[in-house]
């Protein structure tokens, strides 16, 4: 009797059960991409308090530096001049004090101080930019908030949270020979003791950095504090006769410190997101970090978002090795792009300094200009190179943060922009994808794989055209993407609520 | 299931052992000479295919479901186009 055969041979059963388990690792796998796309862990420091978030490892991108080196004479940064909130409020009050002033007639006749009336006649496009703010889109701004509110009050209320928090952080009330040699706060104020002596300063720095992770730093570096990128005026509590020429003994070394704005957020940029978040979280950190020096005998001072800056962060951040200047100004991070709002503590205990790095930001930068096309006020440069520009003595791409400024009071939701933020390659989470990106490119000398990058970024995916972020008729208030679920006021409020695009 | 989590990838690695029997199983059938360097390349192939789908994935995670599935489409082109490559070298010695 013959044996009666199966349906299926055994090689077949083998081949059927093959092309099924690779349809199933089809789905897994796209299951599983979901998963790691949303996966709280990918959301590099937010809301993480471990050393870990500073994952990219910089060893072979170091260099010695200085990372700046003059390129003409060098000037300090102003409060009245360079700093734009503090230039254009000041404008602002003289001009409501001489309402028939215009662009016509001379500066001096405003009364101004005179670096700034120097400061317009120097960059006349800046005076344009400022007049045209406080003349223009602050009244319209005014009416528009009146009509669009409603539709982004949740994002209002979520920043504004953070803000009445980093409100209430402390601010020095004296000078720094002063208020960073002391304790406590209001009435409670003490000497600081004698200084912990530690090990080495290869220690020092060892524990100040787990020190500054476990406060919630997501990235922190060291370097020493330059006197060229002190403010020339309006250190914080100290008489406008004070003498801003020399760097405080004490402020040697400048503890360089991290945060990124919440992930989802920042995305939908320029309308729904706000810098307070991590405003004031980094400003909380710093506060934190001067509490323990101090407590630990040695001067500090926070200079934080919301506590207030006497010297600028950037290119202290950038020779501790956090990252690189790029087109839009900022220091651009390797973890989290330059999605990243940074504080700086000054001090005098002895600590190694980190060195800074090169990644590979300047080249990406001058193939890549999204931030600069992107810009709804066009402030930033869209050249091939930065050469010829320069900023207070140092290269620099250009940025007018007249106009700058002038798209942030245009701006709806917690106010200010981001866009630049929002649409840098850089600033992604952390997750495979976006991991093999971060290790490929910087590795790679030829830079086609910044090119394919590149390309993938501008053909893959949306990028609303920039006058869409201005407001209508020119633009309809677009953000560069849909704000999270939390923030979508139809979903929560009994309002009526007007969407720009429907008038 | 944790879809991020260690026993997904050793179940993932199960499945892979799976898919590479029934190829093995399919190579015979055609009488396809597998050499070790040839069983690479198929291995490189079958990674760049669920990378594809891994990447989708993920954008689709980060709500750029739009640029996934693009990234996809890139992936699958890249997969037809080897995977053709791959097809006439494994035919080219037959037993």
């Amino acid at each position: 009797m013959s044996e009666k055969k199966t349906a299926v041979s055994r090689r077949g059963f083998l081949k059927i059960a093959g092309l099924t388990g690779a349809g199933f690792q089809a789905g897994a796998l796209i299951g599983a991409g979901v998963a790691a796309g949303k996966d709280s862990e990918s959301y590099t420091g937010w809301e993480s308090f471990n050393p870990g978030t500073q994952f990219f490892d910089r060893g072979p991108f170091e260099f010695d530096g200085p990372a700046h080196l003059p390129v003409g004479p060098v000037r300090r940064p102003s409060h009245t001049t360079d700093f734009v909130f503090g230039r254009v409020a000041t404008f602002e009050r003289a001009c409501k004090e001489n309402p028939d002033w215009t662009l016509e007639d001379p500066i001096e006749d405003l009364g101004l101080v005179p670096d700034l009336v120097e400061f317009y006649k120097r960059f006349p496009e800046r005076l344009e930019w400022d007049y045209r703010t406080i003349s223009e889109t602050v009244p319209t701004s005014r009416e528009d908030r009146k009509k669009y509110e409603n539709y982004y009050k949740l994002a209002e209320i979520y920043s504004n949270g953070f803000t009445a928090h980093g409100m209430h952080l402390p601010k020095p009330h004296d000078p720094p020979e002063v208020s960073d040699f002391q304790m406590g706060a209001g009435s409670h104020t003490e000497p600081i003791g004698e200084a912990v002596p530690f090990k080495s300063p290869e220690l020092a720095a060892e524990f100040i950095k787990e020190l500054a992770h476990r406060y919630g730093a997501t990235l922190v570096g060291i370097t020493r504090t330059n006197p060229n990128w002190l403010y020339t005026d309006g250190w914080r509590g100290c008489p406008r006769d004070h003498d801003f020429s020399p760097l405080p003994e004490h402020w040697e070394f400048a503890i360089v410190i991290g945060v990124p704005m919440e992930w989802d957020v920042i995305l939908s940029s320029p309308q729904f997101s706000t810098s307070y978040d991590a405003y004031d979280r980094v400003s909380t950190v710093a506060v934190r970090l001067e509490g323990a020096l101090k407590y630990a005998g040695y001067p500090a001072r926070a200079h934080t978002p919301m506590t207030g800056y006497d010297l600028i962060v950037p290119p202290h951040a950038v020779e501790a090795g956090l990252g690189e200047v790029g087109r839009t100004g900022f220091c651009i991070t390797p973890e989290v792009g330059g999605n990243c709002r940074m504080a700086i503590v000054t001090t005098s205990l002895p600590l190694a300094t980190d060195r800074p790095i090169d990644f590979g930001v300047a080249e990406f930068c001058a193939k890549c200009k999204l931030c600069a096309d992107s810009c709804p006020s066009g402030a930033m440069s869209k050249a091939d190179s930065p050469d010829g520009m320069e900023i207070r003595g140092y290269e620099h791409w250009y940025v007018n943060n007249g106009a700058c400024y002038n798209y942030w009071r245009e701006s709806m939701g917690p106010m200010g922009c981001r866009q630049c933020v929002a649409v840098c390659p850089y600033s992604r989470k952390d997750n495979w994808l976006h991991d093999v990106a971060r290790k490929i490119d910087p590795r790679d000398p030829t830079g086609v794989a910044s090119s394919s990058l590149l390309w993938m970024q501008k053909n893959l995916f949306p990028y609303p055209d920039a006058a869409e972020y201005r407001r209508p008729p020119t633009g309809r208030f677009a953000s560069f993407r849909e704000p999270p679920d939390f923030l979508v006021a139809e979903r929560y409020l009994a309002v009526e609520i007007v969407r720009p695009k429907e008038g | 299931m944790d879809l991020t989590g260690g026993p997904f990838w050793f179940l993932m690695g199960v499945v892979f052992v799976v898919v590479a029997v029934g190829f093995h199983a399919f190579a015979r059938d055609r009488g396809w000479v597998v050499t070790w360097w040839k069983a690479l390349l198929a291995v490189i192939w079958y990674g760049i295919l669920c990378t594809s789908f891994f990447a989708w994935g993920t954008l689709i995670g980060e709500n750029e479901a739009a640029a996934g599935f693009k990234l996809f489409l890139i992936g699958i082109f890249v997969s037809i186009v080897f995977g053709v490559a791959l097809v006439r070298l494994m035919a080219h010695s037959t037993r």
